[in-house]
């Protein structure tokens, strides 16, 4: 069982990244990547009646997680803390977790042959080290982010719902998703507006987990991956055809937080 | 031997020092002896050294993680009263600041024209001989104060006025009259003092006066208001943009740019002619009330709702709920509220809000500053008597414009007159005037009336592009400062790293050009721990011990919880009314001035920060580029759709100094009358090689205003037209047409 929660509270999220560059920084995330996004409501409304929510987004530590049944050679692992794990070295770029993670976390890059993921450990290092946080917690001007023992981080997900139940909607996002996971999200609106996905959760990870791994990983998996692939060396092939567009795009993908 | 090098070769040989530093990787130099000496590491080169960011002002503290000898990861210092545990996505990004790429790392000479970027690498030797040598030229010619000397708010900016003040010059320009004079001129006027503190422990009611608190971070003070708002502090904010604060904000008010003034006003009336306001306070600490309450007699909420376009009713029922909060209410007083020429009128309101509900000692305090009395410092003779004028107009033109902070436009506009004189030599540390100041044509024209420019920074920003002479500093990690008192406790910065290349530090530049000029008598310090050592000496306590705590505590300062109910005024009091100001021709108490409009089928152009950037200093930061949204200039969506423009088109701005070209984010989130460019993009040296090419200036577009009172800079009075621009080669590439040459 996971030892380890977060709980994110979308209310106090001021969208100022610092969690996103703590994140970079801390694990070396080459600068094409990121392990944590920003999930946003974009500006809604018609001026001068606006609103607009934010929250930091990256994989949520399932309890029950997909991604380790789909990975065929263990890159992948729950450890004894509860923190999902990945390593590179054993990893074969088989793109199973990405299709498996109900979460849309695993990302990888379609470019290259060896395709590896980049994704949250919970900055597993810096708490070995015996730093308190990780570094996107620890560093958070509002408390947006709070990290501390999973059953903790879920309680008080609860209270302040129950404290302020017209600040919230009465939902705990990560509680039942896919099973459980150990990052609870609470939030002034419904999770679809946030862009969180929740069409393909169910609260049975089991039956979406044999789905995915013993029915249609391979399948689906392997069709995604030639067809992505493919996709990926057509616009490479446009793309060369035009150079300069080439560079916008190169510098487009440097931003992983594409607005509105 | 010299040899010319283009600037791809430059480049080349600027990356040979951190050719191991392909984009995304960190592999930083070894950990500094210094810290290492500190204790703070064990015998593997494990641990953790406290020092201070810079990558604003704020200057939080914050924590190195050093493993196996190298500097791995920044966090905040929780011990730190600006940081509290916290670092912001700038702070966060500190490391890539220092690992850039794009670092200079040798004294640079430049061989091309100035602006093409063609430089040659120097020893310090020769780069100092050789600005000393022309320093000394110009001053035996001219005069001294034929040199400027300007640089950015900094913790060894001590060292830097003994500097100009040692060879002479009167003249000194900083940023300040481009952020916060209205501000601080208003505060000293009102409080005697620049800066009131402000604490949220208690507070219950916030207005925000275009303080956008949740993107312009001050780490601290953004913690205390999201937590205030958190348990339900009512804050009430006003912006023409839908910000990441009006987000947060219970209240958002679109007010129309310029008015501020009347909204505050119109406050004041409903106020003072409820008998709402805290008498006992009134009566005992302030003076002028009878002229003030006369005054604002003037302004009704229905004449304030015609001119900001928010409601009568609304306004009545604000002042209320302000003055319900009573001491518990704080008006924020911005840094640059609206940034028009009534700036000043406008902060001089928001400093009688707060005198007239009697919040001192609840949510205002007096400020502790950054001096202490404490410390000890070099001994050093009288500076030499300066008797030529100014060049920016302080104080003969501008009486109430503290010396310190100048005038820095006014400045610039009297080197391309030259008028009262003409100057001939500018050394520019850490400042980047060609991006900041207003109307970049015009800076540049100045910068043309140079015979010589001296730059000292960490890169290439716009300015050195432009410079004769580049001195590489040593950035915040590599390098000491002096100690900076915050409360009950003097701070510590220290290297956590050994300087890259031949990087120094500015103690060491000042001293060794003052050296030269004959000036070491200003510069009695051996190295940076002996300045260090000399500070410290009052208090008995060795370097070694605050290397390893990061700090030193102060004996008897500290102002928490206490406030003193004495201000630094004419009259000891709080001046509602200033005779002073009155005598000088001026208003004596708030009053309003109407703003100008822009003509039909123009918009105001707006400014303002945004998280991920400070000013026109981080642009090159990867890590920030990486995490910072496509800089575009905003538009209503509306508007943008009657004018024929969609979402990400190509537009022309044009104001009556310049052009740009940027693309355009059409958005619900702003009045229809205006445009907003984000600051700090749109770089002219192609030495930024992350930052070039991105973004559009918003100083090519801004008009030169200066407000009589406090010299503040109006960086909103500036109105453009916007056009779409039909075929738009620049998509290409991303990069905005610079076409104000």
């Amino acid at each position: 069982m996971a030892k380890y929660g977060f709980l994110i509270d979308a209310s106090r999220c001021i969208d100022c990244r610092a969690c996103l560059v703590a994140c970079s920084a801390e694990n070396n995330v080459p600068m094409t990547h990121t392990r944590i996004w920003i999930k946003e409501t974009g500006v809604t409304g018609e001026f001068p009646d606006l609103k607009r929510y934010t929250a930091p987004y990256h994989c949520m530590h399932c309890v029950d997680p997909s991604c380790v049944s789909a990975c065929t050679v263990g890159a992948l692992q729950m450890n004894k803390d509860g923190i999902i794990t990945y390593d590179k070295d054993r990893c074969i770029g088989c793109r199973y977790c990405m299709y498996a993670c109900p979460f849309e976390v695993p990302h990888f890059e379609w470019d290259k042959q060896l395709a590896l993921i980049n994704k949250c450990d919970l900055c597993v290092n810096r708490l070995e080290e015996g730093q308190a946080e990780p570094a996107c917690a620890a560093t958070c001007p509002t408390d947006a982010i709070q990290f501390g023992k999973r059953d903790d981080m879920l309680a008080l997900a609860h209270e302040r719902i129950k404290n302020e139940p017209n600040r919230y909607i009465n939902h705990v996002f990560g509680e039942h998703e896919n099973g459980g996971t150990s990052t609870f999200y609470i939030s002034p609106v419904p999770f679809e507006e946030l862009g969180f996905p929740t069409t393909k959760l169910t609260e049975s990870p089991a039956e979406f987990n044999r789905m995915t791994t013993e029915k249609g990983t391979p399948i689906i998996a392997g069709s995604v991956l030639t067809g992505m692939t493919g996709i990926y060396l057509a616009l490479e092939h446009l793309e060369k055809k035009n150079p300069v567009h080439h560079i916008e795009e190169l510098e487009h993908s440097e931003s992983t937080h594409e607005k509105e | 031997m010299t040899t010319t090098v283009s600037r791809r070769e430059f480049l080349k040989l600027g990356g040979a020092f951190t050719a191991a530093l392909a984009v995304g990787q960190m592999l930083p130099p070894m950990v500094a002896e210094a810290a290492r000496q500190s204790g703070y590491l064990n015998a593997a080169g494990d641990g953790f050294v406290p020092s201070m960011c810079e990558m604003c002002v704020w200057r939080c503290g914050l924590i190195a993680k050093v493993k196996n000898g190298r500097v791995v990861k920044l966090d905040g210092n929780p011990e730190h009263p600006h940081s509290k545990g916290n670092l912001c996505p700038r702070g966060q990004s500190g490391l890539m600041n220092t690992y850039d790429p794009d670092r200079v790392l040798t004294p640079l000479i430049r061989v091309g024209k100035r602006g093409e970027g063609l430089f040659r690498k120097a020893t310090w030797d020769e780069a100092l001989d050789l600005v000393s040598k022309k320093m000394l030229d110009i001053k035996q010619k001219y005069g001294p104060e034929a040199m400027v000397f300007s640089s950015t708010h900094n913790i060894s900016q001590p060292l830097f006025e003994n500097l100009l003040y040692a060879f002479g010059s009167p003249n000194y320009g900083t940023q300040r009259s481009l952020c916060f004079n209205a501000m601080i001129v208003s505060n000293i006027m009102t409080y005697g003092m620049e800066e009131p503190e402000r604490s949220y422990d208690k507070v219950k009611y916030i207005i925000l006066t275009g303080r956008n608190l949740m993107e312009a971070i001050s780490t601290s003070e953004t913690h205390d208001l999201s937590f205030a708002i958190d348990r339900g502090v009512k804050v009430v904010y006003l912006d023409p943009r839908f910000t990441k604060t009006a987000a947060k904000a219970t209240e958002w008010l679109p007010i129309k740019p310029g008015t501020d003034l009347a909204f505050h006003l119109a406050l004041l009336h409903v106020i003072i002619s409820e008998n709402l306001y805290n008498q006992d306070f009134v009566n005992q600490y302030t003076v002028g009330f009878d002229k003030l309450a006369s005054e604002v007699q003037k302004y009704p909420p229905e004449w304030a709702s015609t001119i900001t376009g928010i409601p009568a009713d609304t306004i009545t029922r604000i002042a209320r709920e302000f003055a319900a909060a009573g001491k518990y209410a704080l008006a924020h007083n911005g840094w640059r509220t609206s940034n028009f020429v009534n700036s000043f009128a406008t902060e001089r309101a928001i400093a009688a809000l707060n005198a007239i509900v009697g919040n001192w000692g609840t949510t205002m305090f007096p400020s502790s500053g950054e001096e202490s009395g404490a410390l000890g410092a070099p001994p050093q003779p009288p500076f030499p008597r300066v008797s030529a004028l100014r060049l920016d107009g302080v104080p003969w033109k501008y009486p109430f414009v503290p010396l310190k902070l100048g005038i820095f436009q006014e400045l610039r506009d009297a080197i391309v007159k030259g008028d009262p004189y003409t100057p001939h030599g500018w050394f520019i540390s850490r400042q980047n005037p060609i991006l900041s100041l207003p109307d970049r044509n015009k800076t540049l024209e100045a910068f043309g009336k140079m015979d010589f420019i001296v730059t000292v920074d960490i890169f290439l920003n716009d300015t050195a592009w432009f410079s004769d002479v580049v001195l590489p500093e040593a950035s915040y990690l590599e390098r000491y400062d002096p100690l900076l008192p915050v409360g009950d406790k003097a701070f510590l910065r220290q290297p956590v790293i050994e300087p890259q290349g031949d990087a120094k530090s500015a103690l060491w530049i000042y001293k060794n050009l003052g050296e030269r000029l004959g000036l070491g008598d200003y510069f009695q310090y051996k190295d940076e721990e002996d300045y260090l050592k000399q500070q410290l000496a009052p208090l008995g306590v060795s370097l070694d011990e605050v290397k390893a705590k990061g700090y030193v505590q102060l004996p008897g300062e500290g102002n928490e919880g206490s406030a003193e109910y004495k201000w630094n005024t004419a009259s000891t009091k709080i001046e509602l009314y200033s005779d002073s100001l009155e005598k000088a021709g001026f208003a004596g108490c708030a009053n309003w001035e109407e703003p100008p409009q822009p003509a039909p089928g123009q918009f105001y152009l707006l400014t303002g920060k945004v998280a991920q950037q400070t000013q026109f200093a981080t642009q090159n930061n990867q890590l920030l580029h990486k995490y910072s949204d496509e800089p575009r200039l905003w538009m209503n969506a509306k508007v943008a759709a009657q004018q024929g423009l969609k979402d990400g088109d190509w537009v022309e701005v044009t104001s009556e100094v310049g052009k740009v070209h940027i693309r355009l984010l059409a958005t619900e989130a702003i009045r229809p009358d205006c445009v907003y460019l984000v600051p700090g993009y749109g770089h002219l040296s192609k030495g930024l090689t992350t930052a070039f090419g991105v973004g559009a200036s918003d100083s090519v577009l801004h008009v030169s205003y200066t407000d009589p009172v406090s010299g503040s800079q109006a960086l909103t009075q500036t109105f453009v037209s916007v056009s779409k621009i039909a075929d738009a080669p620049q998509e290409k590439t991303r990069k905005p047409l610079y076409l104000g040459e």
